[in-house]
């Protein structure tokens, strides 16, 4: 975390649904452009939730989120859209489309662009994501879902937000496609400068690519911190229902072994191995 | 030991594709067994799963060519509904399965579908609402529920039919990693009280590899690699290739062998891993 000005303050934020089940009770914390975040959690814990009343489609019932100095509670859905984008856990939730052309083209018009501008952010979202030119006017439900993932991030891309939410990823995507898409939102981090925000259950890819990592456990925030540190609290995870990424679960096994407890990855993994048999 | 499936120089295309799915598939699969299957998206996982309980050739338009034996008769000669009682499958998708507008009348519809009585439907209802941990949900819409609660529902709704052979396709992908190991000592139980047959379809292998006896790596259609689990991850280097990750401390020590660090058997868990580092770190 730098010394950059954040770009999401959420203040006391408290969320309950018209059913009365409060899903989220006293949330504060701040996001910085350019940060990688994982949001990690038991099912139910109000991630989703979460990330909803982030873009605001969910407005808080007590407590302010200020996106860009914006309160969700005033934005507009076009002011909205260009500061968060949220990408479904299920893309099929989100294409509605008869082309993928046309599903990427459609934020861009619904917010009223002129045509030669959705053309381009069409054209741009495309390079970016990779689509290859035979998807283009097809019908996303004949694509993968890998590459329905893509239309769908490409789709609010073409909005340009600053911060991008992906929830699940990687779900039902195997080792290799998974490792795809992770490197390629990594790539949006990096060389795009959005700022990225995954929900995920997969700690080894949340070791591999998060920087910092936010933990929830019913309805409140119970760890926020690096992913190095936030692996190593033994009782946080416990009361989270989590476990840190196997490797990391190895390093802590045994402590006289001399590894370190914040062990993220198996490369790291055998550099330490290396160095303490020699 | 008997073999429940029995699968022979089966290949199977579907109406509009090109190539087949699955290609000269020989595999047998013996009564108490607990196998995984493995591979990238797109290997044939689940056309096997679904020819394993007669979705294909039944509800599916395409050629087939082999036999496929399930209990010792082919999957053809069955009555309609009759293969669906002794074998269960629980889909990758669960909302693919759902039908009720409670959780409760969800995990009831099999049990009246196949003819239970009233007492047996409440014994077993109450048997798999703790096993998976429901009890809380059974008035909810199936539909209001988070992901993960849906998958649950999804396996208690089959674990409630009591299926000999049990088929899961990806039954975790939505969970977090408690509620993963949750489903997985589900499994466990099963494997140990209830003698099932358990085929699981996975890609996240920590929580398979320790329970199953063997393994299945599938790729293109075609079953490339099947061992007794050990055995299996002795292959790593096919596996990387196939773009399949072993689990964390299987992957270390697999990159110590090829540094020519280690030659031992590689652990299945993290208690097998510290036990072998406490003997190479002295």
């Amino acid at each position: 975390m730098t010394d950059k000005k954040p770009y999401i303050q959420v203040i006391d934020l408290d969320f309950s649904y018209p059913d009365g089940t409060e899903a989220l009770k006293d949330i504060n914390f701040e996001v910085r452009e350019g940060e990688f975040i994982a949001l990690i959690g038991q099912n139910g814990s109000g991630k989703t939730t979460l990330s909803k009343c982030l873009n605001g489609l969910y407005k808080p019932t007590s407590g302010d989120i200020l996106v860009d100095g914006l309160n969700t509670k005033k934005g507009s859905i076009v002011q909205m859209v260009k500061r968060v984008g949220y990408v479904f856990q299920n893309p099929d939730h989100q294409l509605f489309n008869n082309t993928c052309w046309d599903e990427i083209a459609y934020g861009p018009r619904n917010i009223e662009l002129p045509d030669e501008e959705v053309k381009e952010r069409v054209e741009e979202a495309i390079a970016v994501v990779g689509l290859p030119k035979y998807t283009h006017q097809e019908h996303p439900f004949f694509l993968s879902k890998g590459l329905r993932q893509r239309v769908a991030i490409a789709s609010i891309l073409a909005l340009r937000p600053k911060v991008i939410i992906v929830d699940e990823p990687t779900t039902g995507q195997d080792a290799k496609q998974s490792l795809e898409i992770m490197n390629f939102l990594r790539e949006l981090n990096q060389e795009h400068g959005h700022t990225i925000m995954i929900i995920t259950h997969d700690m080894p890819i949340v070791g591999l690519y998060a920087k910092r990592v936010i933990a929830m456990a019913q309805a409140r925030i119970m760890a926020d911190g690096l992913t190095r540190d936030v692996f190593t609290l033994a009782d946080v995870l416990e009361k989270t229902f989590l476990a840190p990424p196997q490797i990391t679960q190895l390093a802590q096994a045994d402590p006289t072994l001399g590894f370190d407890p914040g062990t993220l990855t198996v490369n790291e993994m055998v550099d330490q191995y290396l160095e303490l048999v020699q | 030991m008997t073999s429940v499936i029995d699968i022979k120089d089966y290949t199977w295309k579907y109406l509009h594709t090109e190539s087949p799915a699955l290609n000269n598939i020989d595999l047998s699969i013996e009564e108490g067994s607990f196998v995984g299957i493995i591979g990238p998206n797109g290997a044939g996982k689940t056309t096997l799963a679904y020819s394993m309980d007669g979705l294909i050739p039944g509800q599916y338009n395409g050629i087939k060519k082999g036999t496929v034996n399930v209990f010792g008769k082919e999957v053809e000669s069955y009555n309609k509904g009759e293969l669906q009682q002794v074998v269960g499958v629980v889909f990758s998708d669960p909302e693919a399965q759902f039908t009720a507008m409670t959780v409760e009348d969800e995990l009831v519809f099999g049990m009246e579908n196949i003819g239970l009585t009233i007492q047996e439907i409440r014994e077993r209802l109450e048997w798999v609402t703790e096993l998976t941990g429901l009890t809380d949900l059974l008035l909810k819409p199936p539909y209001e529920i988070s992901g993960g609660q849906k998958q649950r529902v999804a396996l208690a709704a089959v674990l409630a039919m009591k299926p000999k052979l049990l088929i899961l396709d990806e039954p975790t992908s939505m969970l977090d990693p408690v509620s993963r190991k949750m489903i997985f000592e589900v499994l466990k139980k099963l494997k140990t009280d209830e003698d099932s047959t358990i085929v699981v379809i996975e890609h996240s292998l920590e929580n398979l590899i320790p329970l199953a006896d063997q393994m299945i790596l599938m790729a293109d259609g075609e079953i490339i690699l099947q061992e007794n689990t050990r055995e299996f991850f002795n292959n790593s280097d096919l596996l990387l290739e196939k773009g399949v990750y072993p689990p964390g401390v299987l992957y270390f020590f697999h990159e110590l062998h090829r540094k020519g660090l280690y030659q031992g058997e590689y652990p299945l868990t993290v208690e097998q891993g510290k036990n072998l580092l406490q003997q190479l770190v002295k």
